[in-house]
C-alpha cells in the first residue's frame, strides 16, 4: 500500500480513537438530579459531535502551545544574545520531544488498550498494511504538534543563521527527534499497561505497580520542570559547550539530544573538528539509525499491542473470592485510587504530592526566614496545583460512572471522597513547611497558622469543584466552556480568598495575629459552608 | 397503592424531536418474570434505564417496590439489580475490587457478601479471573461479572437488558434457574430480549413494545388471542402485532431476487 493511501485511510481509525478517548472521559460525568427538575438535555448525537469537536480543538491548542514552547529557547538569541544555536536547538528538541511523548501517552489510552485494529481487521488488507495504517493513525494524534514544532525550529535556525543549509539540517534533526518521540510514546504506553495489567496480584505485584506509578508520575512532572527551567538551562548548557575540546563537552555531545543540537550548530557556524563536534556527528549518525529502527519497530508492533496486553493480563489466577468491606466514603476513595492507578492519564496523581512539595519548597528555599508573604504565595500555589485533582478523578471514572449511578449513592459521598484525596495530596507540602519552620525562624509565630488555613481552603475548594462538576447538566460547547470556567474559577476563588483576607488585614494593621486569625476563620467558614452545601445533596 | 414491584405510568422520554417512549404503562407483580419484546429502537432499553435511574424521564412516573424512583431514587435503587445490554462496569478494577466497592457502598454484611460472592463466582466460573482487570476479560465474562454485581445484594427487583446475549450455555442455564428461584421467593424480573424462545419459555407475562408503547401484553395464550392466531408461535404473534409480517415477507422476496435468483451473480 502506498504511504499516501495509508495516510488517507488512517483518518478513519484516528477519528475513532480520538472519539473513543474523549467520549470515555466526558460522556457520563453528569450525575444528574433524578426527579429534581433538570432534564437530560443533550442527546447522544450532541455528545458525538462534541467529542469530535473537542478532539480537533484540543489538538490544535496543544500544537500552538508546543510550537510556542519549541520556539522559546531561540528567543534570547533572537533578542540579541550572542551565543551560538547549539544550546537553543538542543533545548528546543528536548522540549518538543518531551511534549510529543507526553501528549502521545496522554491521548492514546484507547489506542494502546484496544487499538484501531478492530476497525480495520474486517477489511481485505495485508497485516503489514494494517500496521502501517495503525501507525499513521497514531502519528495523526501528533501531526499538528510535530509539524508546528519542526517548522518553528527550522524558521528560527534559518533566521538566526541566515543559512538555508542550517535550516535543512534542523529539519533533519527535527525529523529524527519526532520519529524517536513517537516510538518512545508508543513504547511507554504499552510498557505501562502491560505492567499495570500483569501486576495486580500479591504484595510484590502491588509494590512493582506503585514503583511504576511513581516513576511514571515523576517523569511526567519532570518534563514540566524541565520546561519551566529552560530559561536557566540555556546559558548553563552554552557555558559547557563553550569549550568544545573539553572532555565534558565531548561526553555531553554524545548524549541525546545534544548530539543533534551541536551538529546543527556545526552546520550553522562551520565545522571545526573539535572533540565535541566530532562526537556530535557520530552521535547523530547513531540516533539516525535508532530513529530508523524505532520507526520500523513501531510499524511492526502497533497492531499486536492489544494481543500482547491480553497475554500479560492473563498471567495470574485467583483462588479465593473473599472481599473486604469499608464505609462508603472509604470505599469510594479506594475505588478512585485503584481506577486512577490503572489509567495512564490520571496515574500522575501519585507523584503530585512530591511535585507540590517541590513547588512549595522552590518558592522559598533560598530565603533565610519563613515570611508571611512567601508562605501565602507558596501555599496558594500548592493549593492551586491540588485543584487539578478533582477533575482528574472525575475524568478517570470513565464509562464506569454509569455503574455508580445504579447504586444508592449520594453526590456527597462522591464529593467527600474526591475532596479527601485532593486534600491528602496537599498535606505533604504542608508537612514540609512545618519541618522547615523548625529550622528557619518565622516572621511571627502566628504565620504558622497560614498552612493550616490553606488545608481548610483546599478541602473546601476541592469539595466545591466536585459538587459543581456533578451538578451541571451537559449542554453545547458554549455551556461546556462556561461551566468549566465557573467550576475552576469557584475553586480558585475559595483557595485565594483566605490568603487575600490575610493580606488585606495585615497591610494596614501590621498585625500577624489578627491577619492569621481572620484567615483561619474565613477558611473554616468556607469549609463549613461548602460541606453543608454538599451534605444536602 | 398497588402491590406491583415495578409500575410505570405514562412514561415518556424524548430526545430532541424523537420520542423513545410515548406514555408507557406496565406493571410487574411479585413472582413475575416480565419479558419486554420489541424491535430495535422500540424503547426496551430506555424503559429499563429509566427504571434503573440511569436516564431521567421526560414525563410519567416509575414506582419500584412502592417507592417513587424519581422522587426517592436512593431507596428505589437499593431495591434494584441492573444488568445493561453492554456491561457497564469500572473496567480498570478487578471483579474482586468491583464487588468490594459495590458491597461497601450498599452497606452489606461481610459474611453474607462473601458467601454470595463465592457461590456466584463458582457458579459462573469466574474465580480464576477474580484479580484480573475487567477490561481484559471477554464479553461473556464481563456479562457474568455484571450479573454477579446485580445479584450480590439480593434485590427484590431485577432489571435485565438482554442478559443472555453473551453467556455460554452453562451460565445461561444457571441464570435462568436463578431467575425462577428469585420470582418463587416473591421477587420480580423485568427483562428485554430478542430471543422469542427464551421469552416464551421463561416469562410469566410478555409485553410487546412498539413505538415507545406497550401494544399488547399477557401470557402466550392471551397474546395469541389478541393476534387472532390460535396456534401461532410467539414469533408469529409478535410479527402480527407489530405489523411486521407483511413487510418482512416483501423484504425477503426482494432479497431473494437480488441475491439468489440473479443469474449474473
Amino acid at each position: 500500500m502506498k504511504i499516501a493511501d495509508a495516510w488517507r485511510l488512517s483518518a478513519i481509525p484516528y477519528s475513532e480513537m480520538a472519539f473513543r478517548s474523549i467520549l470515555q472521559n466526558s460522556s457520563n460525568m453528569w450525575w444528574g438530579s433524578f426527579g429534581r427538575g433538570s432534564s437530560e438535555s443533550s442527546g447522544r448525537q450532541d455528545l458525538v459531535e462534541r467529542a469530535l469537536r473537542i478532539a480537533r480543538f484540543d489538538k490544535l491548542i496543544v500544537a500552538v502551545f508546543v510550537t510556542a514552547a519549541a520556539g522559546a529557547p531561540f528567543l534570547p538569541q533572537a533578542l540579541g544574545a550572542s551565543y551560538g544555536v547549539s544550546a537553543s536547538v538542543t533545548l528546543s528538541l528536548a522540549v518538543a520531544f518531551a511534549f510529543i511523548v507526553l501528549y502521545g501517552v496522554q491521548t492514546l489510552s484507547s489506542f494502546v488498550t484496544s487499538g484501531p485494529s478492530p476497525v480495520l481487521s474486517t477489511l481485505p488488507l495485508m497485516r503489514r498494511d494494517v500496521s502501517l495504517v495503525n501507525l499513521l493513525s497514531f502519528v495523526r494524534t501528533n501531526d499538528y504538534l510535530v509539524v508546528g514544532s519542526v517548522a518553528c525550529q527550522v524558521f528560527f535556525v534559518s533566521l538566526l543563521t541566515g543559512s538555508a543549509l542550517s535550516g535543512l539540517s534542523m529539519l533533519f534533526a527535527g525529523a529524527i527527534n519526532s520519529a524517536i518521540g513517537v516510538g518512545v510514546a508508543l513504547w511507554l504506553s504499552s510498557l505501562f499497561y502491560r505492567n499495570i495489567l500483569a501486576s495486580k496480584q500479591g504484595v510484590g505485584g502491588s509494590a512493582l505497580r506503585l514503583a511504576l506509578l511513581l516513576a511514571w508520575g515523576i517523569v511526567v512532572l519532570g518534563i514540566g520542570v524541565l520546561f519551566a527551567a529552560a530559561g536557566y538551562l540555556i546559558p548553563m548548557v552554552q557555558g559547557v559547550l563553550a569549550n568544545p575540546d573539553a572532555l565534558t563537552s565531548t561526553i555531553l555531545a554524545l548524549v541525546y539530544p545534544f548530539s543533534l543540537g551541536v551538529s546543527v550548530g556545526s552546520v550553522a557556524h562551520g565545522f571545526t573538528s573539535s572533540g565535541a563536534e566530532t562526537a556530535a556527528l557520530g552521535g547523530t549518525a547513531v540516533y539516525l539509525l535508532v530513529s530508523v529502527v524505532i520507526s520500523r519497530w513501531s510499524v511492526g508492533s502497533v497492531a499486536s499491542f492489544p494481543e500482547r496486553l491480553s497475554n500479560a493480563a492473563g498471567a495470574g489466577r485467583a483462588h479465593d473470592t473473599s472481599v473486604a468491606l469499608r464505609r462508603p466514603v472509604a470505599a469510594y476513595v479506594l475505588k478512585d485510587l485503584r481506577a486512577a492507578s490503572a489509567n495512564l492519564p490520571s496515574a500522575f496523581l501519585f507523584a503530585l504530592p512530591a511535585f507540590e512539595t517541590l513547588v512549595v519548597l522552590l518558592t522559598r528555599a533560598f530565603l533565610p526566614t519563613l515570611g508571611a508573604s512567601t508562605l501565602l504565595v507558596a501555599m496558594t500555589l500548592g493549593g492551586m496545583v491540588s485543584l487539578i485533582l478533582p477533575l482528574v478523578l472525575i475524568s478517570s471514572e470513565g464509562n464506569g460512572f454509569d455503574f455508580a449511578k445504579t447504586m444508592p449513592l449520594r453526590i456527597r459521598t462522591i464529593a467527600f471522597s474526591k475532596g479527601l484525596i485532593a486534600t491528602a495530596v496537599f498535606l505533604p507540602a504542608v508537612a514540609v513547611v512545618y519541618v522547615e519552620g523548625l529550622i528557619k525562624p518565622m516572621a511571627s509565630p502566628f504565620t504558622a497558622l497560614i498552612p493550616a488555613a490553606s488545608i481548610l481552603a483546599v478541602a473546601a475548594a476541592s469539595l466545591l469543584e466536585v459538587r459543581l462538576f456533578l451538578g451541571f447538566a451537559p449542554g453545547g460547547r458554549a455551556a461546556f466552556v462556561l461551566q468549566e470556567f465557573a467550576r475552576m474559577a469557584a475553586g480558585a476563588a475559595v483557595v485565594l480568598f483566605p490568603a487575600a483576607i490575610y493580606a488585606a488585614i495585615y497591610i494596614p494593621t501590621l498585625n500577624h495575629a489578627l491577619a492569621a486569625g481572620a484567615m483561619i476563620a474565613i477558611a473554616l467558614a468556607e469549609l463549613v459552608g461548602v460541606a453543608d452545601y454538599v451534605r444536602r445533596t | 397503592m398497588s402491590d406491583a414491584l415495578i409500575e410505570t405510568a405514562g412514561l415518556t422520554k424524548t430526545y430532541g424531536s424523537f420520542g423513545a417512549l410515548n406514555g408507557l404503562d406496565l406493571k410487574v407483580m411479585p413472582g413475575e418474570i416480565y419479558g419486554l419484546l420489541g424491535p430495535n429502537g422500540a424503547g426496551k432499553t430506555t424503559t429499563l434505564k429509566i427504571t434503573a435511574g440511569l436516564v431521567e424521564p421526560t414525563a410519567g412516573s416509575v414506582l419500584v417496590a412502592g417507592l417513587d424512583a424519581t422522587k426517592d431514587p436512593l431507596h428505589a435503587k437499593a431495591q434494584i439489580g441492573y444488568v445493561a445490554e453492554v456491561p457497564i462496569l469500572y473496567e480498570s478494577l478487578t471483579p474482586r475490587e468491583l464487588l468490594e466497592f459495590e458491597a461497601s457502598v450498599r452497606g452489606l454484611a461481610k459474611d453474607s457478601v462473601n458467601r454470595r460472592a463465592r457461590q456466584l463466582a463458582e457458579a459462573f466460573e469466574v474465580v480464576s479471573v477474580f484479580d484480573s482487570p475487567i477490561a481484559t476479560l471477554s464479553m461473556g465474562t464481563k456479562q457474568k461479572v455484571a450479573i454477579m454485581a446485580a445479584l450480590i445484594h439480593q434485590p427484590p427487583v431485577l432489571l435485565l437488558d438482554e442478559p443472555l446475549n453473551s453467556l455460554d450455555a452453562r451460565s445461561s442455564s444457571i441464570l435462568k434457574e436463578l431467575l425462577s428461584l428469585h420470582v418463587q421467593r416473591g421477587g420480580a424480573v423485568l427483562f428485554s430480549t430478542h430471543v422469542m424462545e427464551i421469552a416464551q419459555r421463561l416469562c410469566s407475562r410478555i409485553g410487546i413494545i412498539f413505538g415507545g408503547k406497550i401494544v399488547a401484553e399477557g401470557d402466550l395464550d392471551q397474546l395469541r388471542a389478541r393476534a387472532g392466531e390460535k396456534d401461532a408461535t410467539l414469533e408469529e404473534v409478535f410479527m402480527k402485532l407489530t405489523n411486521e409480517a407483511s413487510e418482512v415477507k416483501s423484504i425477503v422476496r426482494a432479497l431473494r431476487e437480488s441475491f439468489f435468483d440473479d443469474e449474473d451473480r
